[in-house]
Parts: structure tokens; sequence; C-alpha cells
């Protein structure tokens, strides 16, 4: 019975798989992108190559990197959500509105006297962040609808009373902006912030590329019939995904409250777009099945280099979405290249 | 030759809106027998695979497994009562590696406090995956690789290793030799006859007539949702065979044990 009915592996073949592998993986890729965008930036504008460029680059990169990850599980789920921006925007507000009318903290409160406010409004940020995943999830599992006309429900919703609950204008309370600046602005880019969203970051990579939850996100993207037949309760995975991309769009709205020192219904406004170019560009398929989270946090921080350095070398800042309409064509075009070779 | 009565089907009916796809079909499947289910397109084949495989639910009728009467709500219930599936062409997910898909739904976890959050032991997946599948005499490329990968024959023979691996008492194979070539369609013949001498049931859905001559112990054939013959397999040439199924041969008077 051991009549094999393919060819055994070999050592050989595998090693050069995986260096083929290696060479044409999209991490790989952009982190050469990055490194060329860097290095012609800072030919042409030597100042781009310093601490507080990198400091302004990654409390940029912060907010979208958060509802970027987000998405990526919602992209290799097969699925998208449009939402994550009003997301940011509801949840900033909310918490504000809570921190100034519930807690009574005015703008005056700083520095450490905000921090019991601070906690408070994350949590309520993230609170409003799941309620509207879950609200995500329903329309998705529930009414059928698919999750492009969901989400686009959900953002107008979530704009619609972002505006409603603050009158149109920013709400100001308490704030701690030292926990946004640089730690050290000679030698360290990284704020406390920042480095909050790194370790939430980390800790979705995991589980995404080691736990049960990221291979049941794939399996669903990849063939959502086999995952049900294999047993995986679709639905409810399909739940946790939009709840998740929901409150790490409540906590991005939290980060750019921080920033802001205020909750404004208009700070999230096309950071669904940014974060989905984001995941695109970091090589995942918005067919499902396909994405690394290496690749959206590479994604999003090459959009945001290009931002800062063309508005450093005096370049107008329109012309980034020129770039990241190239940079976005490219990743696909690689996508699609790949999988022609890797079909032979 | 076979065993006892394992799983069974009693007048079960299914409706899409108003298309009837089965209607009042009976099925009797016992221990180390192979049955194989034949029909035209859209007599009704894969509806019954799916309320076997617990994936959809009958609207009318019985599904009794080792004589007790069982109500699957998803397919997992099915798998967790021993009754393995392969689906015709969308068993796998294409982007999940060969191990990945062979533990899907029943992944092997680290030990300790990262098992019980999800945390997977890919390498023992890796290994075992590659060892299930040797064991069912079917060799394939590095369990690393993904299926996307494989060619359609390779992809077939993941999903019959998967299925006859993991399976305990039933084993569904709907079309399990399509995208094969003749010496791998024997492979897997051969699998199919090594599950049943391992007392499996097993239901073989097939349009290549010869392998369902080959291969069975009984024939069970459904045209427009009805079971219209049922009937030991010496009993079928493949003329008779394929007169059954067309319908150009009436089988009234056949019908029945």
């Amino acid at each position: 019975m051991t009549g094999s009915v393919k060819v055994a592996p070999t050592a050989r073949n595998d090693r050069r798989d995986h260096l083929v592998g290696v060479a044409t993986n999209q991490v790989t890729i952009l982190i050469g992108v990055m490194v060329i965008l860097v290095g012609i930036f800072s030919l042409l504008e030597p100042k781009f190559f310093s601490v507080p460029t990198a400091n302004n680059i990654l409390t940029d990169w912060g907010s979208v990197a958060l509802i970027a990850v987000g998405q990526t599980f919602v992209i290799i789920s097969g699925g998208i959500d449009l939402s994550v921006g009003a997301i940011v925007g509801l949840s900033g507000v909310v918490a504000a509105w809570t921190m100034a009318n519930g807690l009574g903290l005015d703008q005056t409160v700083k520095g450490a006297d905000a921090a019991p406010g601070l906690v408070v409004g994350a949590l309520v940020a993230v609170g409003v962040g799941l309620g509207v995943g879950l609200v995500n999830a329903f329309l998705i599992n529930v009414l059928k609808i698919v999750p492009f006309i969901a989400t686009l429900a959900t953002m107008g919703a979530c704009l619609g009373f972002s505006v409603i609950i603050s009158s149109g204008a920013p709400i100001g309370s308490a704030n701690d902006f030292s926990l946004i600046s640089a730690m050290d602005p000679k030698a360290n880019p990284f704020s406390w912030t920042v480095l909050g969203v790194i370790i939430v970051i980390a800790i979705a990579g995991l589980f995404l590329h080691k736990s049960r939850f990221g291979l049941y996100t794939y399996a669903i993207g990849s063939n959502s019939f086999a995952a049900s037949a294999a047993g995986i309760n679709v639905k409810r995975h399909l739940t946790m995904v939009y709840a998740l991309s929901g409150a790490l769009a409540g906590l991005a709205g939290m980060f750019v409250y921080i920033r802001l020192g205020a909750g404004s219904p208009s700070s999230g406004t096309g950071r669904e777009l940014d974060a989905i170019a984001a995941v695109v560009i970091g090589g995942a398929s918005l067919m499902g099945g396909i994405g690394r989270i290496w690749g959206t946090i590479l994604g999003a921080l090459i959009l945001f280099t290009v931002q800062s350095g063309l508005i450093m070398i005096g370049v107008a800042p329109d012309w980034k979405k020129v770039v990241v309409a190239v940079l976005i064509a490219a990743a696909v075009s690689a996508q699609v290249l790949q999988n022609r070779n890797g079909r032979k | 030759m076979s065993g006892e009565l394992i799983y069974e089907v009693e007048n079960v009916s299914k409706n899409y809106g108003s298309v009837v796809a089965l209607d009042g079909a009976s099925l009797k499947l016992h221990a180390g027998e192979v049955v194989g289910l034949v029909g035209d397109n859209g007599a009704g084949k894969s509806t019954l695979v799916k309320v076997l495989s617990g994936a959809h639910q009958p609207d009318a009728g019985r599904i009794l497994l080792d004589g007790k009467e069982r109500h699957w709500g998803s397919p997992r219930e099915a798998l967790d009562a021993g009754i393995e599936t392969l689906y015709q062409d969308s068993g796998l997910a294409p982007h999940l590696t060969v191990s990945e898909n062979v533990f899907l739904g029943r992944e092997l976890v680290a030990p300790g406090l990262l098992g019980k959050l999800g945390f997977l032991a890919k390498k023992n997946m890796a290994r075992e995956a590659h060892e299930d599948l040797e064991r069912v005499g079917i060799a394939v490329p590095a369990s690393s690789r993904s299926i996307s990968q494989l060619s359609g024959g390779q992809r077939q023979a993941v999903a019959i290793g998967r299925a006859v691996s993991w399976a305990r008492k039933v084993i569904i194979l709907d079309e399990p030799t399509n995208h094969l070539g003749a010496r791998q369609a024997g492979e897997v013949l051969e699998v199919i006859k090594a599950a049943k001498a391992k007392g499996l049931g097993v239901i073989f859905i097939s349009h290549t007539l010869p392998h369902v001559l080959e291969v069975t112990d009984r024939i069970v054939v459904l045209r427009l949702g009805r079971i219209v013959m049922d009937a030991p397999t010496s009993e079928f040439n493949s003329d008779r065979l394929l007169g059954t199924i067309t319908g150009s041969i009436s089988a009234a008077g056949a019908e029945g044990e």
C-alpha cells in the first residue's frame, strides 16, 4: 500500500523552495522598498533621517496600524470593514464626551492627573468599537448583508452619531500629551502610546499566525464551506473577527484622542482606506485566505514614510495619493505574478 | 460478509424552496460494507451526502447511528460521532498547508497555558499528518506545502487521506476519483477496500460506473430525489446500471431490500 500517489519530497527541493520563498516574500520586498524610500528621502533632505521625523511617522502610523491590523484579520477572513475610520471618530467623541460630561474633567486636567480619566476613556472607546463590530457581525451573519454594504451602513451611522453627539465640534477633556511625544527627542523616537500599539500588534500577530483563532480566520477566507465542513463555527468566528476589528478601531480612536486632546467627529475620516491600502500593500488578498501581520505593519509604515518624506522634500502632499496608488498597483501585480509562478 | 447496521436514514426529504431535492429516500449502511450511491446530475446525491454529513438538516425523516436517532445540528456533531465526509472539489482550504487541512477543526495545541489560549503545536501536526497520510497509503509532498501548490490529484489524495485517517464509523466519499488518472484512481479504490477491511462503512458516490461496480457491495440508484433501486452489486452489469440511472430500464420490482 505504499505505492505513492505522488512524487516523494526531497530535501533539496524543499530548501530551494524555501530560498525562492524568502526572495519573493512580500515582507522581504517591503523591507527593501522601505530602505530605498528612507534612502532617497534622506539624500534629498538630510533632516529626514532624524529622531523627530521618525517620531512623527510613528505617531501617524500608530492609529492606522491598529485599524489596519484589525482589517488584516477581516480581509484574511474574506470580508472587509469600511466602518473602522468612522469608529475612530465615534469612539474618540464618545470617550471625550464621557470624560468631559460624565467625569467632569475639562482641558485643565493635565499630566498624571489625567490618568484615571484616560483609562475610563480608553475603556469607553474600546467598548464603542466592540459594539459597532458586533453590529457589523449581526448585519453580516444574521441579516446576510455582504460585508462591504453592512460596514458601509455602519460607517454612515457612526459618522452621523459622532456629529450628533459632538454637535459637529471637537470635545476637549483631560489629557497627557507626554504620552504621545518621543521618549527622548534626541535618541528615542518611540512614545508610550506607540509602544502600546506595538505590544497590541505583537499579541494580535501571535494570535493570527500561531493560534487556532488565526488558523480559522485563514480557513474561512480560503474556503468557508471547507471550514464549516471541518466543524468550524463560521458565524461565531466571523463575529469575533468583526468585534476585534471594531475594538482595535476603538483603541485607535483613543490614540487619536490623546494626540489631539479632544474627540473630533472627523478625526477618522478616510482612515479605513489608509488601513485597506496598508493591508493590500502588505500582500493580503481581498479574496481572503492570504495576508501577514508583518506585511500590514510595513505597508502602513511605507504609507506614512511616503507622506512625511514628500512633505519634507517640498513636494505637494497631494502627490502622496499618486505614490500610494502606484504602491497598491505594484503590490497587487506582484501578487498576481507570484500566483502565476506558484501554480506552475 | 457485512457487519452490523451502523448508519441509516429513513424517508428523508429535503426541499430548497419549491425544488424537491430529496423525496423520502432511505439508505442502510453496515459495518465493513461499501455502498455505491449513483444517479444522474440533479438526482439528489449531493443533497443526500449533505444530510448524511450534517451539513444540511432534512425537512422530514429520521437519521439513525447505531440504532439511535440522531439530529445533526452541524457537521461538527457528525464528525464527533465518527462520520467523515469527502466533499466533491470543495473540502480543502487551498491557502492552508497539507497538515493544517488534515487537522482543521481538530488541531493539536501546545502544552499548558499556551494551548488553553489556542496556540498550535504546528510541528507535531506536520509530523502526524505525514504519518497519517502514509498509513492510509498516500504519499504527498511535504506537510508544509499549501494545497494551492498541489496538483488536482495530490489535493484529492490529501482529502481522502484526511477522511480515512479520521473516520471511526462511516466514511462518505463524493466523487473521490475525480481529477485522477487511471493508476491514481486504482489506488483510491485500494484505499476504499482497506477502509472496508477495517470495518468502516463506506458510501461511495461516483459517475465512473466501472469503479462503482468494482468496489461496492451494494448499489443505490437515485433519480429525481427518490431511490429507484437498492440491490447487491452482483445483480448489476454496466448496461443495467446505466439503464437504471437514466430511467430507460424500469426499476419497478427490483426496489426494496
